[in-house]
């Protein structure tokens, strides 16, 4: 573990802070942040609270249990392998950062299980929560993609920066989406 | 890099349509791909499962036919985007010795019936469930979509994450080769 601390550390002190770029849906009103670098692209979504309620409820969530979930800040999360290298992506090894905070980690789907356990939601509701998460790892080859749900921490509209890692060509590497937001209330 | 502004009135509609999957919707979606990752050829994992008739389909009957297995849910976004094509490259197909398996987790018929009846054309290959998420974890599925081609010989040799243009020229071309071999 403290091997890991200091490995990412010493990744971030070097990361290649390619520029963030977001956009807001004219429909939705919800914003996205992307940003490519070094052969990988990333890109957060925003998802409202009522649309994470609506989600987990029609998966078989209780209302209590699918409002602790929409209690965080949620993102559609999507990573793609824009260069010529595969990527092997752990989500363990991204930190969040928000103001006064220190880095954390995302929550991991073994803690989720556990907390969906203790509320008594249902095993098929649990297997579509564990789908419906952005995979734990995975490598992708170039071309391939993955999209899924990531969740932080973070009150609602509140602001952090993510940093995330990826190893490729046999090195560690890391980019970072700064100023995300999370989706207010009424989004 | 600016993200394009291409707005996918559509596919938000039809998504809005079905309900939940509006939660997936992202401002503008990400593009489908048409690659294909060679693998080294390694024996295809037991895929033994019912369709929505309840008829059992069993890998191990299709040798000597190149298959492509998709494995799939109807609240994950690229999911829902590439199944028409997978139907035009089954349509494209049909005369030869090949055959699409659609693998959905953790869902029931009646959910998959509902999805299906939005399509313009409903996919005429199998939708297998597998209610437990058993399969996919035994094909070392980590995230959905993930599609895999099995050779004549029952081996996988290709492997896809994320969604894609089923039917583009070089998806098609890479399966004709496998069925000339």
């Amino acid at each position: 573990m403290r091997r890991l601390t200091l490995t990412l550390l010493a990744v971030w002190g070097v990361a290649a802070h390619a520029g963030t770029d977001s956009s807001v849906d004219a429909e939705t009103g919800l914003t996205t942040w992307q940003t490519e670098t070094a052969g990988i692209q990333v890109r957060l979504t925003q998802i409202s609270p009522d649309q994470a309620r609506a989600f987990y409820q029609a998966r078989g969530f209780s209302p209590g249990a699918a409002e602790r979930y929409a209690d965080e800040c949620v993102f559609m999360t999507v990573v793609r392998n824009i260069g010529d290298t595969p990527i092997e992506h752990r989500l363990s090894s991204w930190r969040y950062e928000s103001a006064g905070q220190p880095p954390r980690a995302l929550r991991s789907k073994t803690e989720w299980e556990r907390i969906w356990k203790q509320r008594g939601v249902t095993e098929s509701a649990r297997i579509a929560f564990t789908w419906a998460q952005f995979p734990t790892a995975q490598t992708f080859a170039p071309g391939d993609w993955n999209q899924g749900m990531t969740s932080f921490s973070v009150p609602r509209g509140g602001q952090f920066d993510l940093r995330f890692v990826w190893r490729a060509g046999g090195k560690t590497h890391a980019g970072k989406l700064e100023q995300v937001k999370c989706a207010d209330e009424n989004s | 890099m600016k993200i394009r502004e291409f707005a996918a009135g559509a596919a938000l509609a039809a998504y809005c349509a079905f309900g939940v999957a509006a939660a997936t919707q992202a401002a503008d979606l990400p593009p489908l791909s048409h690659s294909l990752t060679k693998l080294t050829p390694q024996p295809a994992p037991a895929l033994r499962l019912k369709d929505l008739d309840g008829a059992v389909h069993d890998l191990a009957r299709l040798k000597g036919r190149v298959v492509l297995i998709n494995f799939w849910a109807t609240w994950c976004p690229p999911c829902r985007r590439e199944m028409p094509s997978m139907e035009r490259l089954s349509q494209a197909l049909k005369s030869e010795a090949f055959s699409v398996l659609a693998v959905d987790v953790g869902e029931d018929a009646d959910t998959i019936d509902a999805f299906n009846g939005q399509l313009d054309t409903a996919p005429t290959f199998p939708i297998l469930l597998d209610t437990r998420s058993r399969t996919m974890q035994a094909w070392n599925v980590a995230g959905l979509p993930t599609t895999f081609l099995v050779d004549r010989q029952g081996r996988i040799v290709a492997s896809a994450i994320g969604g894609r243009e089923f039917d583009h020229p070089e998806l098609i071309r890479a399966i004709r080769e496998l069925l000339n071999r």
